[in-house]
């Protein structure tokens, strides 16, 4: 969906994201290191062991469950042999066991996983319904099982814990060929006549080697854990010495009655050790092979707008266009307060935006994503936002609803929503002026309804929740009407969003937003994704809203002839400002902003079928990468040196206002040392 | 087939086919593999022609493996008395336990692990879920980098190794018993003195393996709630003007709960893994400890009733929570 793609994407971010990725790494780093040391100890255990472990003593009944002393750094066993000495040579088995078990299953995984992910078809289905039963059949019983039945050495358990241990590996190959398979590169190489076996060693390998090596790292885990199991359980090889079988011995021969907690601690934590730094190791690898960083819409409530937001005025500022500057009269003091409050309220914009600037937390810094947006809305009008994706339109509306995204936030500007402040609305006031002020439709509404709800109960909690104490049936009675009202039938009221079709779910979405009769409701590219006959009728009942219900709309879209058909007026965006504002007609006829005539010629015109159309060449600006001067310098054909050094202000222009220092009244070409206030 | 009929009748279809395959799996097991006390027994050359011939006789090994096709009835073979055997209930005599039918003993040890399976994961998936949940609200924040260090920690220690550990806890400082499920040689006034015993021999088996099957649970439900409040109707929910409280309650909870119960259901191998090993730490006469026994008895019958009974055990609870997934989400009959 448009509305968090894009306001989450361009910041790529995650609240604490860099100490996140940074911890996650320091993490691999740790796990890495403590499996280290259990490899050079295993390597070395001849050296550190201070006794031979496999050499045959005799033993005297003083010898057994010996505490730890000189002698023995961690006592005697059962056997009254060294723990120690037993402790480092058991390294050797529960490492040699992992690294194979492993191996094995990461080939029969991969294999499975590669045919199942490239091949598909029947073979893939078979290959895919073993792999399932595999996954369903204990592990730990079959292991028992096969290994009773063939004889515990360290062949077997090494054979069977591999033959046992390959299915999630198959599982997440399968699922990565498969997205490769279904790439472009791939596609276009199959295209041109390159075989199987180049593609898959030419693509598919490369893409599929990374993560099962990670994986792989995971599973010598299992694999330890498993064999350490076993031979817990009597099944270990009993001519090598391991961890689990250390434990058995000393747990079954009375170690825990005679206190010896030498005989038990050293070789349990020695597979905590060992199976924490292969899983602290192989998760780090899969998270940054595999980010898997999730949006989370309930993170820091609250946090959304800075404590120390910049706040200009007590008063929502007039806007000084040429038409709104002779609004903008000094008051008269001798007015009194109520009467002007009165008139405010029903003649003024409903909703005025001031000098809103938005902040993301990016891995490179705090950047503004939307820097010093102003605008107005009035009751029963349409407001397009308009520009191309990452210009900052949806942060924009999201930031006015009070619903960014963690790692945004408001960090100056007001926004007013008649008398009131919405940005330093909280807690319950907040919650009960959405909705019933300020509402939202999103772009397709694929996923903006609950699919384990009906659409009617999803209404009606709209409408039980800010008029409380009205009772069920009559919200779901309210809820019928409002589906009418967008074309649906009542009928539908109790049907789960998924049997809808893309354009009903979108008329539920606009019937939802009606439910508590709202004065604004912003659309979000309510039409994208939707085809264009049901464009139209979704476009043409929001129009009926505006001029029936005198609801103000903000019409977020790339589309301008969206625009065309609805909207009273325009402002548009460019790397996080607005660059020109002015109503829907002149914009169209007299664009005053280069960006807003690139925008026009690369839109076609019905009227005039035969004007060439062009894309503006370039892309919007990065947030980390925002030119000093004029936002859209890089991409404009008229750009002159000014433009590169200075911000331009606003200038009215054209009866609006645009950000182009063309229009700048004192000379375009001229820099003015201190540029005046901006408007 | 469509609908919800139709879901039904394929997971019931496929849990049959699995079933069905798990017994042949069972039945190839123990006799394509070397290692059976019963076949090894026939080749001791002491034993004369007649003798082999009559133990070949009483465990039907003089029949053929799969179908005859030496004329006569094609189904008078071991795979098919196997499925007639097993019909009766009947799945042969312990070789440990004289004469014993091991239907009798896996059914007193299946009851005796439901007691400690299904206190441990009520407890595990109550406090794992709720675990999960906070954490993945508060992500990021201490409470969530505790819980998480808590089931990495969980992850890293061999279930059989915290039991000893509770166990040398729970047995020095609290005097709980240690092993068994109930103390040999008391005698009991009444009804609930048995019950109390019994309970008190079932608190550090079940404090084990809820704590094994917490950490899992917490990171599947934290996962699983992460995914769901990254859901588009999470911010519908918020901008409605829903308070965080409502929409986990009434947005959040249901939904993230749907992955959760395939996961748990698929997660039951793991579950099974720490019983096992409870068991065995804990003496619980369970199917865990019938199973390490048989192994050290060298009691192939049992060991292979006891993997039938717990493999077919598991692919009908995966049945029913593939039901359970049905009946919660609308959407399954479009799957």
């Amino acid at each position: 969906m448009s509305v968090l793609m894009e306001a989450t994407a361009p910041p790529t971010v995650e609240p604490r994201g860099a100490l996140r990725s940074f911890l996650h790494h320091r993490m691999g780093v740790i796990g890495a290191v403590m499996l280290l040391i259990a490899v050079l100890v295993a390597i070395a255990a001849p050296i550190l062991a201070p006794y031979d472990p496999y050499a045959n003593v005799r033993v005297n009944i003083l010898d057994i469950y010996q505490a730890p002393s000189g002698e023995h750094l961690l006592g005697t066993d059962d056997g009254g042999k060294d723990v120690l000495s037993s402790l480092i040579y058991g390294a050797r088995v529960s490492l040699i066991v992992g690294f194979a078990a492993a191996a094995i299953a990461l080939l029969i995984g991969g294999l499975v996983g590669i045919v199942a992910g490239y091949r598909g078809g029947w073979v893939g289905s078979l290959l895919m319904r073993i792999t399932d039963f595999f996954l369903v059949i204990p592990d730990l019983a079959l292991q028992i099982v096969l290994v009773a039945i063939i004889g515990p050495s360290l062949g077997t358990i090494i054979l069977v814990i591999g033959a046992l241990g390959w299915t999630t590996t198959a599982r997440l190959v399968r699922s990565q060929a498969l997205t490769v398979r279904e790439r472009k590169y791939v596609m276009r190489a199959r295209a041109i006549g390159a075989g199987d076996a180049h593609i898959l060693r030419r693509h598919i390998l490369p893409a599929v080697l990374p993560l099962m090596l990670a994986n792989m790292v995971l599973v010598i885990s299992l694999a330890i854990l498993s064999e350490s199991t076993l031979a817990f359980l009597g099944l270990g090889d009993p001519t090598v010495i391991s961890w689990g079988q250390m434990l058995n011995f000393a747990f079954g021969r009375g170690a825990v009655s005679a206190g010896a907690w030498w005989a038990l601690l050293p070789p349990g934590f020695a597979i905590v050790w060992v199976v924490l730094g292969t899983t602290l190791l192989g998760t780090a690898l899969e998270d940054a092979l595999n980010p898997r960083l999730k949006r989370h819409h309930l993170e820091s409530p609250g946090s959304d707008v800075a404590r120390d937001r910049r706040v200009e005025e007590l008063e929502p500022r007039e806007l000084t266009t040429p038409s709104a500057g002779a609004v903008a009269a000094p008051r008269d003091p001798a007015a009194p307060a109520a009467q002007e409050e009165s008139a405010r309220r029903d003649e003024g914009p409903i909703l005025r935006v001031r000098d809103l600037s938005i902040e993301f937390d990016t891995p490179s810094g705090k950047h503004l994503a939307v820097e010093g947006v102003s605008f107005d809305l009035n009751r029963g009008e349409t407001l397009g936002l308009v520009g191309e994706s990452g210009c900052g339109k949806t942060t924009t509306v999201l930031g006015i609803m009070r619903l960014l995204p963690p790692g945004g936030r408001v960090v100056s500007g007001s926004v007013w929503f008649e008398g009131d402040d919405l940005l330093s609305l909280d807690g319950p006031a907040l919650r009960s002026f959405r909705w019933t002020r300020l509402s939202l439709v999103f772009q397709g509404a694929m996923n903006a309804l609950n699919p384990v709800r009906t659409v009617g109960d999803q209404i009606a909690e709209a409408v039980r929740l800010h008029a409380p104490g009205t009772g069920q049936r009559e919200a779901l009675d309210q809820s019928a009407e409002l589906l009418e009202r967008v074309g649906i039938g009542r009928r539908r009221l109790n049907e789960y969003p998924h049997t809808y079709s893309g354009g009903m779910r979108q008329r539920a979405m606009i019937a939802l937003a009606l439910a508590c009769d709202p004065d604004v409701i912003v659309a979000d590219e309510p039409t994208t994704a939707l085809d264009v006959m049901i464009q139209a009728q979704i476009l043409e009942l929001l129009g009926g809203i505006a001029r029936d219900l005198g609801t103000g709309i903000i019409l977020v879209t790339h589309d301008l002839g969206v625009v065309a058909q609805v909207c009273d007026r325009v402002v548009v965006m460019y790397g996080g400002a607005v660059a020109e504002e002015n109503d829907a007609a002149t914009v169209f006829r007299e664009p005053q902003h280069p960006y807003t005539q690139e925008l026009l010629q690369s839109f076609p015109d019905l009227a005039h079928p035969d004007r060439p159309l062009r894309g503006i060449p370039g892309a919007p600006p990065r947030l980390d990468d925002m030119p000093p001067g004029c936002r859209f310098a890089p991409r404009c054909p008229h750009a002159f040196d000014r433009c590169r050094e200075e911000r331009p202000p606003e200038y009215a222009a054209a009866g609006g206002r645009a950000a182009c220092f063309l229009l700048d009244p004192t000379g375009p070409r001229e820099a003015v040392p201190s540029a005046e206030p901006r408007p | 087939m469509s609908g919800r009929g139709g879901y039904l009748l394929r997971k019931i279809g496929w849990a049959l086919l699995t079933i069905f395959v798990v017994i042949t799996f069972n039945f190839l097991l123990f006799r394509v593999l070397p290692g059976d006390p019963a076949k090894s027994g026939l080749r001791d050359p002491r034993l004369n022609p007649a003798a082999v011939e009559s133990l070949r006789e009483r465990f039907g090994l003089d029949k053929p493996v799969f179908l005859n096709f030496d004329g006569g009835n094609p189904f008078d073979s071991q795979y098919v008395a196997y499925f007639g055997a097993l019909s009766r209930g009947d799945l042969g005599t312990s070789y440990a336990f004289r004469d014993q039918p091991v239907s009798d003993l896996i059914g007193q040890a299946l009851g005796n692990t439901l007691w400690l399976i299904l206190p441990s994961q009520f407890l595990a998936i109550i406090f794992g879920a709720g675990l999960g949940l906070f954490a993945a609200w508060r992500r990021g924040r201490p409470l969530d980098v505790t819980a998480l260090t808590f089931s990495l920690f969980m992850w890293s220690l061999p279930t059989f190794f915290l039991g000893i550990i509770l166990l040398v806890i729970g047995a020095n400082w609290f005097g709980l018993p240690t092993s068994g499920r109930i103390t040999i040689g008391a005698n009991f006034a009444s009804f609930w003195d048995v019950a109390y015993d019994v309970g008190r021999h079932l608190i550090l088996p079940t404090l084990t393996l809820t704590l094994v099957l917490l950490g899992e649970y917490m990171l599947i439900m934290r996962s699983s709630v992460l995914d769901v409040f990254g859901e588009d109707y999470i911010l519908t929910a918020r901008a409605k003007g829903l308070s965080t409280y409502r929409i986990i309650r009434h947005h959040a909870l249901r939904n993230a709960i749907l992955p959760m119960v395939t996961l748990i259901a698929l997660n039951l191998g793991f579950t099974v893994s720490g019983a096992i090993q409870v068991e065995a730490v804990y003496s619980w006469p369970g199917l865990g400890a019938l199973t390490v026994n048989a192994v050290g008895d060298r009691d192939f019958p049992v060991l292979q009733g006891a993997f039938l009974l717990i493999a077919v055990a598991v692919v009908i609870a995966n049945l029913i929570a593939e039901l359970v997934y049905g009946w919660l989400d609308p959407r399954v009959s479009e799957a």
